[in-house]
């Protein structure tokens, strides 16, 4: 059977590699490779990549360091592609057909649209029948007020009046392959995904859904996987706060018996 | 000393496909020449996307002719990877019926995986149905990296090498002499596809 | 960049340039915000941490594959004391002291590394490498990175591992959370310590490999074997996790050097430094508020007493006021133990200065009649020696150079 995915979500901010806390703080971790080293070491199931850069700045203030000082994001890419031994996709800025060619011949796998899908839903559509559906995910991010469930994008700063199950449908019909769903609220709480939030959009959709935005500890993985349908379960975070931490979230959920692949680790 | 020819129609990131290869191979090639493909002693036939696009690039872009007397008549090793080896069957049936290649009998037909999510997306394992050398060292049960939606239904059993579930049961490795299909993505998968490609390149 | 202005975080001393830092919009930079979170924490919270500590020696307790509890990496250090004064006095355990040396100790730095076993009554492994092999990294790195001290900063970050490994001994208790110099990590994310952390920032992004091409120092494998950091499949069956004290209780270095003084017997520095105004720092290391520090004022512009400041202005030690004075008089200084590192591995002055000179960073300096310029955080630009470069290399340090590289980042993508 085929088994669920454990994946790490790395966040790229102006050249660093960052935290991120509810989509507001942000905190710079190093540098965008090493963390994808490790990641690779540790065997992990895929990488889901997003530039979360808010203007054209890709600097990490200094050359003296053993790694190169990027000043350009499809340079990255390509550093990430080399370093990576899983498939990657790749999200963040991506605007045009162009864009995502662009991505792709530089060693991305999939990419992942948010704000251009809100703003021009056709873009999905276009994208799926030029690069197979197979090839885009789309994310959407959700927060909560007044115990309703909104749609936001552009880096959670802006309402969409959207509601998340409707646009999650759109989404499929329009030929995305997956959804990623972020819960901005939970984002670096570590007090667990949104559970309720999960079932109800995976009922919505016959394409996977990937949750993220909440894990702290390896059993909020687990609890997503034994209570919701997600096809897979993501985090950013947490996957710094341990050495070996892939490989142990791996371990953790294995000997729980879960439907995941078997613990391993590689030489990159 | 194996040369691999990846071959070369436009069908999109051939990188991790040369990366893995180049990493085991003697020496490695993206080309679409018939020159490097009679020099090559492997070949490798990458793809992603529909099945009717990918084969009207095929006929745009590849020396077919000379591909089917290397292939079927002179024994080159031959290894399609995801539409690469979909394209290899009779026909296709993704947006409308489309001829294929026609290398090894069989149609391709979208999954069916009723209350499963579709695209078929992660990780899966394959359950041999006959020895292979291309199974070499693999544990049976491996996991192995998927992305699509179609599969690949040969016409002749003896043909299936092996199959994933996933709701039912379909073709994930597809052989037919020296030519090779895979489903899943053995640059993708890690410690079970370099496995998978070395045991390729040691065919001959 | 563009050279804009330097920007300074308002309530500590550090420029936006300092190391991995982010200043975010009311200009408050990440490690004085991080540190914020950790004053505001509850009585409550650090109860929690330290049954969470307890519970972590309680687990570690059960794999006892070794006679040690754990392994507490020390340089004799104030850190050090306070460190294995906890796991000692306080939760009656039994470490392994280990400390790699080298070789760069100042004689008070001798004195309490040396008493330790005597004081706290415990082992004590002390490994120093080669002189031979430590000057040549000494001349290596300084040359390749602009920091002569890679090799402590290796050394102590990865002998202690190779120790805790090999002799299977389950903890490896770390003291003060480094990244509170960046604000990389916030009160709520547990952090241990991780491989990538230490190849990132301690060593840089270099490890020992990157040490044996050199065409001048000639150095081999065997030299550098405990440089080698273990694998993750060695430190897995071992067992070895890394903790840091400063996660479970919180961290007061002036209330712990007054503890480690009057009980066992701790000492500060005899001379005051040149490059900081506190005492009670790196005595293990002489360069490292010395010329290892000097160079960091080379590359970005300041130095260990911003570093101090800005720490001392965020749990109340000092007013920002102070911390301003405490820059202007300390950053810029040229330390008399330059010349005693020349002397130790053999280099010239000239050549010093002008290997220096080529790490200055564009983003912060600028060349003005054949001075070295830049903004300060007290008021104006100004001069801070001569330059050392030739005239080819110095078109990049010319007032609005950096331009190109805005260019490039905006170009494509």
């Amino acid at each position: 059977m085929k088994k669920k995915r454990l994946i790490p979500v790395l966040l790229l901010r102006n050249g660093w590699l960052v935290q991120s806390k509810q989509f507001r703080r942000y905190q710079n971790l190093g540098n965008p490779i090493s963390a994808v080293e490790r990641l690779s070491e540790w065997a992990a199931d895929e990488l889901i990549y997003l530039d979360i850069t808010r203007d054209n700045c890709y600097d990490m203030r200094r050359d003296d360091l053993g790694h190169p000082n990027r000043h350009n994001v499809l340079e990255i890419i390509k550093d990430v592609s080399r370093a990576a031994l899983m498939p990657i996709t790749v999200g963040g800025r991506i605007r045009s057909l162009s864009d995502i060619e662009k991505r792709l011949a530089c060693g991305a796998d999939k990419v992942c649209i948010n704000t251009k899908a809100i703003d021009v839903p056709q873009f999905i559509e276009e994208a799926s029948r030029e690069f197979g559906s197979q090839c885009i995910v789309v994310s959407i991010d959700v927060k909560s007020s007044a115990g309703h469930n909104h749609v936001v994008t552009a880096g959670g700063t802006r309402p969409t009046g959207l509601v998340p199950q409707a646009w999650a449908k759109q989404i499929e019909e329009l030929g995305a392959g997956e959804i990623l769903l972020n819960s901005v609220d939970r984002d670096g709480m570590k007090t667990g995904y949104d559970m309720e939030l999960l079932i109800k959009m995976t009922a919505q959709v016959h394409i996977p859904v990937i949750a993220c935005g909440g894990a702290g500890e390896w059993k909020h993985f687990a609890e997503a996987f034994t209570q919701t349908n997600v096809d897979a379960v993501a985090a950013a975070n947490i996957f710094h706060y341990s050495d070996q931490s892939v490989y142990l979230a791996k371990r953790f959920l294995f000997e729980q018996g879960l439907n995941v692949r078997r613990p391993e680790l590689l030489e990159v | 000393m194996s040369t691999v020819c990846i071959l070369d129609y436009g069908s999109g990131n051939v990188k991790s496909v040369f990366n893995l290869f180049e990493s085991i191979a003697g020496r490695v090639v993206v080309s679409n020449d018939p020159v490097e493909i009679a020099r090559s002693s492997h070949l490798v036939l990458p793809g992603v996307g529909a099945f009717g696009s990918i084969m009207r690039k095929i006929r745009d872009s590849l020396p077919i002719e000379t591909l089917e007397r290397m292939v079927l008549r002179d024994g080159k090793p031959f290894l399609g990877i995801c539409a690469g080896m979909q394209v290899l069957a009779s026909r296709g049936m993704e947006f409308g019926e489309h001829a294929g290649l026609g290398w090894i009998a069989g149609t391709v037909e979208q999954l069916e995986a009723t209350g499963l999510s579709l695209p078929h997306i992660g990780w899966n394992s394959i359950a041999w149905k006959q020895d292979s050398p291309l199974l070499e060292g693999l544990e049976n049960e491996s996991d192995f990296y998927f992305v699509h939606s179609f599969s690949f239904h040969a016409d002749i059993p003896d043909h299936v090498l092996a199959t994933t579930q996933y709701g039912k049961e379909f073709c994930s490795v597809v052989q037919r002499d020296n030519l090779f299909g895979v489903q899943f993505h053995p640059e993708k998968s890690q410690r079970a596809g370099k496995r998978l490609a070395k045991n390729f390149l040691s065919l001959q | 960049m563009p050279r804009t202005p330097m920007q300074y975080c308002q309530r500590c001393v550090y420029p936006h340039v300092a190391v991995n830092l982010s200043v975010d919009e009311e200009g408050i930079c990440a490690s004085c915000r991080t540190a914020e979170q950790f004053e505001r924490m509850p009585q409550e919270f650090w109860l929690k941490r330290r049954a969470l500590f307890e519970r972590c020696i309680e687990e570690a307790g059960k794999s006892r594959a070794s006679d040690y509890d754990c392994v507490i990496p020390v340089s004799g250090g104030k850190d050090s004391y306070y460190q294995t004064h906890l796991i000692v006095a306080e939760y009656g355990l039994k470490p392994l002291l280990v400390t790699y040396h080298g070789n760069n100790y100042l004689p008070e730095g001798d004195y309490n590394r040396d008493r330790m076993r005597e004081v706290f009554n415990v082992d004590h492994l002390v490994m120093g490498p080669s002189v031979e092999v430590l000057k040549k990294l000494n001349r290596l790195c300084f040359r390749k990175m602009g920091d002569m001290n890679w090799h402590a900063h290796c050394g102590i970050n990865t002998y202690p591992i190779q120790v805790a490994v090999k002799f299977a001994i389950p903890l490896v208790i770390w003291g003060e959370i480094a990244w509170d110099i960046s604000g990389m990590f916030e009160p709520d994310d547990f952090v241990e310590f991780s491989a990538r952390v230490r190849h990132e920032h301690d060593l840089r992004g270099f490890e020992w490999r990157d040490m044996l091409n050199d065409p001048i120092e000639r150095l081999s494998e065997k030299d550098l074997s405990w440089a080698k950091y273990p694998s993750d499949e060695a430190i897995l069956k071992a067992g070895v996790r890394g903790l840091f004290i400063g996660n479970f209780f919180k961290w007061d270095p002036y209330s712990h050097t007054k503890l480690i003084q009057e009980r066992y017997g701790w000492k500060g520095a005899e001379n005051a430094f040149e490059r900081t105004y506190r005492k009670i720092s790196n005595l293990d290391d002489r360069y490292e508020n010395g010329v290892h520090d000097l160079l960091k004022f080379i590359k970005f512009g300041y130095g260990r007493a911003s570093d101090h400041a800005s720490k001392d202005i965020r749990t109340g030690y000092m007013t920002r006021e102070k911390g301003i004075e405490m820059v202007r008089q300390y950053d810029h200084v040229v330390s008399q133990d330059l010349f005693h590192w020349l002397n130790y591995v053999g280099m010239s002055e000239a050549e010093f200065w002008t290997t220096a000179d080529c790490f200055r960073d564009a983003r912060v300096w600028w060349i003005q009649d054949g001075q070295w310029w830049k903004d300060n955080i007290w008021g104006k630009p100004s001069a801070y020696g001569p330059v050392h470069l030739p005239l080819d290399a110095r078109r990049k340090y010319r007032q609005g150079a950096l331009k190109h590289l805005a260019r490039e980042s905006n170009r494509a993508a």
